[in-house]
């Protein structure tokens, strides 16, 4: 007899194959099954957030890490408890989940985190909804938290910070000054933070710093380039070099020494301040008004003050600086008398030229490490 | 008359189906859509690979990661070719040893085995403050965070990918080849050039060659010993998708870069014929 296909030793491989196909197949049908069990029952919330449906469960995409840790403390849990509404976190973010969320239109985040150069991209791909602000009612919060696109929930600041064995330093031009201030040092290995910075060292006002000079920046940058030993990719790795000696001046991101004691000095002077935006992908979410309703939530300034106190970063809410533990107010980003001393970032600005400046940047950084 | 399965189709067909469609889909497809995206927006176009013509900097990236491969490749046959031979010379109980001391070395994660190299040579490392305080020096020399920093540790790092196959190679070698080499009147130079070392040419080459390969994709290991002084092609990509979101300009940079390492790959192959 021949032997067919089916009955060869050969098909025996193709069967477990089929069991896992199988499998995977059957548990995503589960879970779209509970999703209409849950989307079915409904429930009413009371008081402020009367109307919503207290059975549903939100997605939200988020950076992780201590980041994640005092949304869920600040946010979620006081959402939560006034709403039975739950929040399920997924991290890390990336522009990239988001895009191919969208474009496979699979309804996968209610609600995503972005960096305010992801959320500007985001915008010009098509990626987001537009936020209705009127119906979110938010408290009385920073303008340039209000985005048409996304409500900027997180100020991180990238500032200039010092090993306590070296001399300190108050500004942008002593970082520069490697004759009064010697010792190596190490800067972010991206143009967005460093050009600015360069800037500030040659004299720039903090309220000038946009548009950018670039071809000055760079001639500022020419300066520094042989005393800088790192250009840091990974925001840890500022920290681990200074801690082991290896540079004595950084710039870094503030939450990385806000808040520690590991002999490392900072100030928030000259200080470079960016938000992180809360984003809704496009065609998302069936929960348009339960997503409203946590945004108005985070934008609280009780809740803020106690995301704050997991991470050292601050929420844009405008009365939040009374709300801190005022004995350490100068180690956030956004009390009042740090807020005054730093520049805004610009995503606006790097979307425009942010290519012919990376550009630039690989020319300079070619020229170094011979 | 049907032609049996078994004459139409390889034996053992179905055993490998599965792998061919995972390797089809995972791994081919994904090139072909890299390719097609190095063209789009808009569709057709050469605008991306224009750009890169244009603005060579992105090019000379390029070029400096197969430099500094070329480098850590060649570097590695002098390193990994004595160390292997001498393995096949100890005993047997001495062999398993260095065998597992070379293996281990895949245990250690690359990030701490990265940051182990600024302990040892860094600004402040050991090497550094012993010099300096035996006033060797006058300040700390740069061991790190330029091509030195990254050749080393990545050297360091993919030495294992040639040591094994070459002691293998070796191991297995026919001894009475050399003996009848000398027998017939050849000195232990010419036994050699002209028996020994075309018969470990093979792994030599294909380890080489892999080295060379994983060289140029590397990330982590150029960020931290490199220091962000020392370009590489990896770092560009990043900052060209999760950064600029030039999706387009990314993947034309990866197809020049998968096309010049596919004429490298040919060139082994044509010197790979002409040694047999």
């Amino acid at each position: 007899m021949k032997k067919k296909f089916w009955a060869s030793k050969g098909a025996w491989a193709v069967f477990p194959i089929l069991v896992v196909m199988a499998l995977f197949v059957g548990c995503s049908g589960d879970q779209e099954a509970k999703e209409d069990e849950t989307g079915t029952t409904e429930k009413e919330a009371n008081g402020e957030y009367a109307g919503l449906d207290s059975s549903v469960t939100l997605r939200m995409l988020e950076s992780g890490g201590l980041s994640g840790d005092s949304i869920e403390e600040g946010y979620i849990k006081p959402f939560t408890e006034k709403t039975g509404i739950k929040v399920e976190r997924e991290n890390p973010k990336s522009l990239g989940k988001v895009e191919a969320a969208v474009k496979s239109g699979q309804k996968l985040y209610d609600i995503a985190e972005l960096s305010s150069a992801e959320m500007r991209q985001a915008v010009n791909k098509g990626l987001l909804e537009e936020l209705d602000w009127d119906k979110i009612d938010p408290e009385p919060i920073n303008d340039e938290a209000k985005s048409p696109y996304g409500y900027g929930h997180q100020y991180y600041s990238t500032i200039m910070a010092w090993r306590e064995s070296a001399a300190d330093i108050e500004t942008w031009a002593d970082f520069w000054n490697t004759e009064k201030y010697p010792g190596k040092r190490t800067l972010p290995d991206n143009p967005v933070l460093t050009l600015p910075f360069a800037l500030l060292a040659d004299g720039v006002p903090l309220d000038e710093l946009y548009p950018l000079d670039v071809d000055r920046a760079f001639k500022s940058l020419e300066k520094i380039a042989k005393h800088v030993s790192v250009w840091w990719e990974s925001g840890s790795q500022p920290v681990e070099l200074l801690i082991n000696g290896e540079v004595d001046y950084a710039g870094l991101w503030s939450g990385r020494v806000a808040g520690n004691e590991d002999g490392i000095k900072y100030t928030y002077n000259q200080g470079l301040l960016d938000l992180t935006y809360f984003t809704i992908p496009k065609g998302s979410t069936d929960h348009l008004a339960e997503v409203y309703a946590l945004i108005r939530e985070m934008t609280k300034v009780e809740n803020q003050a106690k995301a704050a106190e997991v991470i050292f970063y601050t929420g844009p809410n405008k009365e939040l600086s009374s709300h801190l533990p005022q004995d350490r107010l100068d180690e956030y980003p956004t009390s009042d008398e740090n807020y005054k001393k730093q520049a805004l970032q610009d995503p606006e600005w790097w979307f425009e030229h942010g290519k012919e400046v990376d550009r630039r940047w690989r020319e300079f950084k070619l020229g170094l490490g011979k | 008359m049907t032609v049996p399965f078994t004459k139409r189709w390889p034996k053992g067909f179905g055993f490998i189906l599965p792998l061919l469609i995972a390797i089809v889909l995972l791994f081919d497809l994904p090139i072909v859509l890299m390719l097609g995206r190095s063209v789009s927006n808009p569709f057709p176009t050469t605008e991306h690979y224009m750009y890169l013509i244009e603005q060579p900097v992105y090019l000379q990236v390029l070029a400096n990661t197969f430099r500094l491969a070329l480098i850590v490749a060649v570097f590695s046959i002098f390193i990994a070719y004595p160390l292997a031979y001498w393995m096949t010379k100890l005993s047997k109980r001495n062999q398993l040893i260095a065998v597992g001391i070379v293996a281990m070395s895949f245990l250690v994660s690359l990030l701490v085995r990265a940051y182990a190299w600024i302990v040892i040579l860094g600004n402040n490392g050991i090497v550094n403050r012993s010099l300096l305080q035996l006033g060797l020096i006058g300040s700390p020399l740069q061991f790190i965070y330029n091509d030195f920093g990254v050749t080393l540790g990545t050297l360091n790092l993919l030495l294992p990918f040639m040591v094994i196959p070459l002691y293998t190679s070796m191991l297995q070698m026919d001894k009475r080849l050399m003996l009848a080499a000398a027998s017939l009147g050849a000195n232990p130079v010419q036994v050699f050039l002209r028996v020994y070392f075309p018969l470990t040419l093979p792994p030599l080459m294909s380890s080489a060659i892999l080295i060379f390969i994983y060289t140029l994709g590397f990330f982590i290991t150029p960020a931290i010993l490199g220091g962000g002084n020392v370009s590489m092609i990896a770092t560009v990509l990043d900052t060209l998708i999760n950064q600029l979101a030039e999706w387009e300009l990314a993947a034309a940079i990866s197809v020049i870069l998968l096309g010049v390492t596919l004429v490298l790959y040919t060139v082994y192959r044509r010197i790979e014929a002409m040694f047999k």
